[in-house]
């Protein structure tokens, strides 16, 4: 289970034109609760706060204030701790190209702490399920973005964490490896992990996300079911939520 | 320390996977040292050995024939050769003689009248052969003038030996080790600095800055390895690059010079000599103290280059920031090759520069345990605290995500 409560946080950025830094509230005051075997989708436009979001549940930053748990294990006082817990895919698509998947995963097998034997089962059935069998000993330099997503993702999911954070999961895929990660991601949930997804195609989120967040300004609006939103919202799509929101309408909150 | 002991393992493995990075770090100077060495050893000896064969060519003027026999007997020296043809300076210029020797016409009488002889010697300065003329036309006149004063005191019925009141013999008390010694260890300290700057930097940025331009970072930060061991180990891979960097340089170099003074850059005694003297100073105590202090130098260096890596954006940003580092590192070595700089007082606390002098001193046997220990202590110091402020640094979401 993820559990978020109150948080928030914030940066200094410098402002060009002022000549001067700035604070931006990149998060403001957002809770949640992931449960077990359910995934939940992140919505929000660009510069939102999702990344921030998901980057505080991985454990690699921290908040100005609030507390993450997972399963139980709070990310700033055991952060190595939950850092174990998690499984987490960034938006960049990048692998140390030099290496072959088989490679990579032992030595994050062992950065994870897995025992060799384990990681290359684990690794090897990841990549089977992922299309890439073939794939395993060949140097990732030539690969895809599509083929070097796939082998992120079994290098995230090689520890078996019980909560699974994608960030942008399908971005810049074809829609058949967007596909194959969707599957995976049913199967997650199948084996009751708490997953956090965020995107910006909304079909997908319809598609497998039990539970919506719009996050809009670092504020998080909605926190239900697809459907639930709409009615909420009183419109037929999610794309209209982000309209509303843009426009000031917070109706739906 | 596990956790950075694989981080240690994961670049090495990286850099084990890139053969042409490999070659050009560690067997690129294996090859280039003794080719370099080679060339200029050979090219050197073969010119100076050619121009020691050839007698200089002189053209002479000296009508009352004072000195023309004793030149001419010597032809192993000297090839008499006829005035050139136009203006003298630009015959010698061009390579048509050597030197130009013109004789006072009144020579013989003056000689006779006990008078001092007048001599004009054109030569090139620029030209190596010219002033091997001019060297060889001293040695000669030298002894011709011992002749000349000898004859005048016996003319005098005075002894021959008072043409040379005093003979000077001198011993030298250094070895030739000794000698190599001051040699090896004014130069050492600043190839040792240099290599281990320079041969860390670009693994240094691949590991820093490159991961975050990749954007692999964020991979090995989510996994459950405490940050802590991964900068530890990101520092020791840097700090083991620059320690082996400098060690097959330096190994390769030795081996080069060697040959090179064993293939004649040196005299045949000379060479036996120097082997021996460098012999006598790679003891294991010596070698041992000098890698002793290489390896806090080596932390201080690749910590300065993590931090360099870290809070840049991009390779690019990091090779600017830490590119200035190699003229800083120069010009420390550069002094640290200066003579005389071993009596200044305030030298052994100056960090960096106090080791340059720890190991000049080892290298000529005249080391001062207390202030081995001071640039031991200092040097150590200043990598812990250094290391403190990398670590802390890279705790920081503003040096890690700095886009």
């Amino acid at each position: 289970m993820i559990e978020l409560t109150d948080l928030y946080k914030s940066f200094v950025v410098k402002d060009k034109k002022a000549r001067a830094k700035r604070r931006i509230e990149a998060v403001r005051g957002i809770s949640l609760t992931v449960q077990p075997g359910e995934i939940y989708g992140l919505l929000g436009p660009n510069g939102a706060g999702k990344s921030t979001t998901l980057r505080m549940i991985a454990g690699l930053m921290r908040p100005d204030h609030g507390r993450i748990e997972i399963c139980g294990v709070d990310t700033q006082t055991r952060p190595e701790q939950a850092r174990a817990l998690v499984g987490y895919l960034s938006t960049d698509i990048s692998v140390y190209h030099r290496f072959t998947p088989r490679e990579l995963l032992k030595l994050f097998g062992e950065f994870q702490g897995v025992e060799a034997r384990v990681a290359e089962r684990r690794g090897m059935h990841l990549l089977d399920q992922l299309g890439l069998a073939d794939f395993v000993d060949v140097r990732m330099e030539g690969f895809s973005g599509g083929q070097k997503q796939k082998v992120s993702i079994a290098r995230a999911l090689l520890h078996d964490p019980r909560a699974v954070i994608f960030d942008e999961p399908t971005t810049g895929l074809d829609v058949l490896t967007a596909k194959t990660v969707l599957d995976l991601l049913r199967v997650m949930k199948a084996e009751g992990r708490s997953v956090v997804v965020s995107t910006h195609v909304m079909p997908m989120v319809e598609a497998i996300c039990d539970r919506v967040g719009i996050i809009f300004d670092g504020v998080l609006h909605g926190d239900a079911p697809p459907r639930e939103i709409l009615a909420r919202w009183g419109v037929a799509t999610l794309d209209e939520v982000f309209f509303k929101l843009a426009a000031g309408e917070g109706g739906g909150a | 320390m596990k956790g950075a002991l694989l981080i240690l393992k994961k670049e090495f493995l990286e850099l084990s996977k890139d053969r042409r990075t490999l070659f050009f770090t560690f067997v690129m100077p294996l090859i280039l040292y003794p080719l370099m060495f080679g060339m200029i050893g050979g090219l050197g000896s073969n010119d100076a050995a050619a121009r020691a064969a050839k007698p200089s060519r002189i053209c002479l003027e000296d009508p009352s024939r004072v000195l023309g026999a004793a030149l001419a007997s010597d032809s192993g020296h000297f090839q008499i050769v006829p005035r050139p043809e136009g203006d003298l300076r630009q015959a010698i210029l061009n390579q048509k003689l050597e030197l130009f020797l013109e004789v006072d016409p009144a020579g013989a009488e003056k000689l006779a009248r006990n008078e001092t002889l007048s001599l004009r010697a054109v030569y090139d300065n620029s030209d190596e052969s010219s002033k091997l003329a001019l060297d060889r036309l001293q040695g000669q006149l030298k002894q011709q003038e011992t002749r000349w004063v000898q004859a005048r005191l016996k003319s005098l019925g005075a002894s021959p030996e008072l043409a040379v009141p005093a003979r000077l013999e001198t011993v030298a008390a250094g070895d030739m080790g000794r000698f190599m010694g001051k040699l090896i260890g004014s130069f050492l300290p600043y190839l040792l600095m240099i290599m281990m700057y320079a041969g860390a930097m670009q693994h240094g940025i691949y590991a820093t800055a490159g991961e975050k331009e990749r954007g692999t970072l964020l991979s090995l930060l989510s996994t459950s390895l405490p940050r802590t061991q991964i900068i530890l180990g990101k520092l020791l891979y840097i700090f083991s690059i620059g320690i082996l960097s400098a060690l097959v340089n330096l190994l390769s170099m030795a081996f080069s010079v060697g040959r090179l003074m064993a293939s004649g850059g040196a005299s045949g005694a000379q060479a036996q000599d120097a082997a021996t003297g460098l012999a006598a100073l790679a003891t294991p105590h010596v070698l041992g103290l000098t890698f002793l202090l290489m390896v806090p130098l080596g932390l201080f260096f690749a910590n300065f280059i993590l931090l360099g890596g870290i809070q840049a954006r991009n390779t690019l940003e990091a090779s600017t920031a830490l590119t200035p580092g190699i003229f800083v590192v120069v010009l420390l070595g550069v002094f640290s090759m200066a003579p005389g700089i071993e009596k200044m007082v305030f030298l052994p606390y100056v960090p960096v520069l106090n080791v340059s002098l720890a190991i000049r001193k080892l290298f000529s046997q005249q080391a001062n345990a207390g202030e081995y220990l001071v640039a031991l202590t200092m040097t150590v110091g200043l990598a812990g605290v250094m290391t403190w402020i990398s670590t802390r640094m890279l705790n920081r979401e503003s040096a890690l995500f700095k886009v």
